[in-house]
């Protein structure tokens, strides 16, 4: 993969949405002009992101690794309630060289500040934004307000709504909520993508696992819940977790006795939400997990 | 390479789990391993397996070849080959880690006594790597040596494990060769242990045939002759024949490209929608093809042999001036022919298909050109920049898929010109596309035959290629017809400039 160059860039204080179309078609029209090939943009869906100020840093890093393997529209929501009322944009185009061909492919990202009263109703902002026919994803950093209208628009107006529930403070409780939201959208948690590897391996160790009553876990609290409330619903009996706090999935022992670490590569934050960026439809067995969890 | 495993109802840890393929233990053994196809291809392709976790942890590999070398300078030999050829990064330790588990075994191919050795150095590998008696031979060695290794690894079978054969082309040299190898396998090993390669079936963009034409509501209801005109598959190549004249004597394109490549090609353009994609559907579906050609009468076929000209402005020599060629040869270069599918779907459709040595550029396409528009409600000359529809598949370079359509050019008036709608690979997953020998490979480990030929394929491509070649030892073509750099001998445009057509611009 290959880093991307930002051909062109737009700053914008109190604009439209139309302005901000007008501003992404001049854009292109710039990059295509400069460039010695044709831009293309080919996008695989629109990513919507949607960043609460202490996350932005932490959502910019996931996007450098991840724009080249998605090409998307990605529009980056930062809610800045408590400001006058108004909508900044910051636009540019990523592109990409294209190997053995002249030209390049362009991926755009709208970074959207919504202050005041604009964050109330975000999906209004973002529909004329969405790339038509293709799947629209939203990424909502931090634990989502279930039930409020921000999240309920935006959840109403995307395919997928992807969390990771080791960013909540309050899992499991939280999970009650989260189940409620299943019948609106797919949803997607990066913490259940973290312990695929795990899960494979916990797989293995069927019929044996049908006895065992404690699940052990060294890992983020998101995790192990996902893991035990995975393991209760596919086994349809009880089971006890004991947690041991750690920044990632380090050790796993069912009654005391280690499963041993999966093989697999270390998959980073971009690598995470890039695969779940590439489902599609519900997960049923996330969702009985995620109910289990919550027990 | 993700794929849903079959789940066990009685295992409800499995639903929705997506399980990576990963080979049982075994030992790969190659045979050639001194040849460029090893140190271009076949390390490099392993090298890719183990840096995305791949191989089985239980692995070695062995090469066999006549050339002396210890293993320490086969090892040494083949890491300079990943550096230079291999599509990742190097990283040390992935390359250590498949290096332990190599060796080397010097020996002629036909030397009963080397194949023993071989077969002790596969037993201590099941001892020390565990590789569990688990083998898969790949056979990349010239095709005089071949019956000889078949038998005497059949004879050799490992009593432990499972044994399968990866037969690199050529696949015999004609339909009665064929069938005396295929008699040959069928007495040591059954269908399902014979792999027969055509890298061309591991590249992305050709599976990828079947994705466009079985994934596509759109494009199905006109894959036929009422809507499409005609199919042109080109595979060009700008090389010349590099240090293998012995071979290219032997064979010419007709057998290095046409037999296999190209027949593939047609097939899967051609073929019906299979029921699903196991390994008897898809090759089932692609043999009724192959039977439904009709053999090409000699004037719609077109031999070509290229003279001295330029490749991107440097001068290169005529085939008959190649070292190693005989200087009054006939081995075509340039091989193009009109075929035609008799079956319900594709009756009087031609396909046009050619390839060569030596022509402008390196490119594999298929481009499938629809009728044009019955009746353009706009003024002749209007329509002038129009041409037919064209669903173009770039195999290589450029892997993707184009469409030509018509569209107004900005202005007053109603001036329509042709303008193409690209999806390239590159720029929809940016992922890097693997190697074909990678996922061939691999393929062959997990025992998924979809993407080899099997036994039918191979006769009835070469039964068509007898065909077309039984004239040919009759003839004295006028050799060279075509000048290097050239898109081949005139006679390839007045095959199709008879039925009004062209072929593609460039």
């Amino acid at each position: 993969l290959s880093a991307p160059a930002e051909l062109e860039g737009w700053t914008g204080h109190d604009v439209t949405v139309a302005d901000i179309e007008r501003q992404i078609a001049g854009l292109r029209q710039a990059s295509a002009a400069r460039t010695d090939g044709p831009d293309l943009r080919t996008s695989v869906m629109t990513h919507m992101a949607w960043v609460p100020e202490e996350w932005v840093d932490a959502a910019h890093e996931t996007l450098g690794g991840l724009a080249e393997r998605h090409p998307s529209r990605t529009i980056l929501l930062v809610p800045d309630p408590d400001a006058e009322s108004g909508l900044d944009a910051d636009l540019s185009l990523r592109c990409f060289p294209l190997h053995e061909h002249h030209g390049h492919v362009c991926s755009e990202v709208i970074e959207l500040r919504l202050r005041g009263d604009r964050t109330r109703a975000p999906a209004s902002i973002v529909t004329p934004l969405l790339i038509s026919d293709l799947p629209a994803f939203l990424r909502w950093r931090g634990r989502p307000p279930f039930g409020k209208p921000e999240l309920v628009q935006l959840v109403d107006v995307v395919d997928r709504l992807i969390v990771d529930s080791a960013e909540w403070p309050d899992p499991p409780e939280a999970y009650g909520e989260l189940a409620e939201v299943f019948d609106a959208t797919a949803v997607s948690d990066i913490a259940w993508g973290r312990g695929l590897l795990w899960r494979r391996e916990l797989a293995l160790s069927w019929p044996r696992i049908t006895e065992v009553r404690e699940l052990h876990v060294v890992g983020p609290r998101a995790d192990a819940l996902l893991l035990v409330g995975w393991l209760r619903s596919r086994l349809g009996r009880p089971m006890q977790l004991a947690h041991e706090d750690a920044d990632a999935l380090v050790a796993v022992a069912l009654d005391g006795k280690a499963v041993s670490p999966p093989r697999g590569e270390d998959r980073s934050a971009s690598d995470l939400l890039s695969e779940e960026l590439d489902r599609f439809g519900r997960d049923p067995v996330y969702e009985d997990a995620v109910r289990a969890a919550h027990v | 390479m993700a794929r849903v495993v079959e789940q066990q109802p009685e295992n409800p840890l499995l639903a929705g789990l997506r399980l990576r393929r990963t080979p049982e233990p075994c030992a790969l053994v190659i045979f050639g391993a001194s040849g460029d196809l090893t140190q271009r291809k076949l390390i490099p392709a392993l090298y890719s397996l183990a840096f995305r976790r791949l191989l089985p942890e239980n692995f070695g590999v062995v090469g066999v070849a006549r050339t002396e070398a210890s293993t320490e300078e086969f090892v040494e030999r083949m890491e300079e080959a990943v550096k230079e050829h291999g599509r990742d990064e190097f990283r040390q330790d992935v390359w250590d880690a498949l290096a332990e588990g190599m060796r080397y075994v010097a020996t002629d191919f036909a030397d009963e006594g080397g194949e023993d050795v071989v077969m002790e150095v596969l037993d201590e590998l099941d001892r020390e790597r565990g590789t569990a008696g688990n083998r898969v031979h790949y056979l990349a060695v010239p095709p005089a040596a071949m019956s000889t290794l078949i038998r005497e690894l059949g004879e050799r079978r490992s009593r432990e494990g499972w044994t399968r054969l990866i037969i690199e082309k050529p696949f015999g040299r004609d339909l009665a060769s064929a069938r005396s190898l295929n008699q040959q396998l069928a007495e040591h090993f059954t269908e399902d242990e014979v792999f027969r390669i055509d890298h061309y079936l591991g590249k992305e963009t050709v599976q990828n045939m079947l994705a466009l034409r079985f994934a596509n509501g759109i494009f199905e209801p006109v894959w036929n002759r009422q809507f499409i005109d005609h199919v042109q598959i080109t595979v060009a190549e700008s090389l010349g024949i590099g240090g293998r004249a012995s071979f290219y004597e032997e064979s010419g394109a007709i057998r290095d490209i046409f037999q296999n490549h190209l027949l593939q090609l047609v097939a899967l353009t051609a073929m019906e929608p299979p029921i699903d994609f196991t390994a008897d559907s898809v090759r089932n579906e692609k043999v009724k093809v192959l039977r439904s050609l009709h053999t090409p009468g000699p004037k719609n076929v077109v031999r070509g042999q290229y003279g001295p000209g330029f490749i991107e402005g440097v001068e290169v020599p005529g085939y008959r001036e190649e070292e190693g060629v005989a200087p009054d040869s006939v081995t075509e270069t340039y091989f193009a022919a009109k075929l035609y599918v008799d079956n319900w779907r594709w009756a009087d459709t031609p396909f046009y298909v050619r390839t060569g040595k030596r022509l402008p550029r390196r490119e594999t396409t298929i481009a499938i050109q629809f009728k044009r528009a019955p009746h353009p409600p706009f003024e002749e000359t209007a329509a002038d920049g129009l041409r037919p529809n064209v669903l173009l598949v770039h195999v290589q370079p450029d892997e993707g898929v184009s469409l030509a359509i018509g569209a107004k050019v900005p202005g007053q008036g109603m001036s329509i010109r042709t303008v193409h709608m690209d999806f390239l690979y590159g720029g929809a997953f940016r992922t890097g596309l693997p190697e074909a020998y990678e996922r061939l490979i691999l393929d062959a480990m997990l025992g998924d035959a979809t993407l080899f030929t099997r036994t039918d394929e191979v006769e009835e491509q070469w039964s068509l290629v007898d065909a077309i070649t039984a004239s040919w030892p009759r003839d004295r073509p006028s050799f060279p017809n075509y000048a290097a750099g050239s898109w081949g001998p005139p006679s390839a445009d007045e095959l199709i400039h008879r039925d009004g057509r062209s072929w593609r611009r460039h």
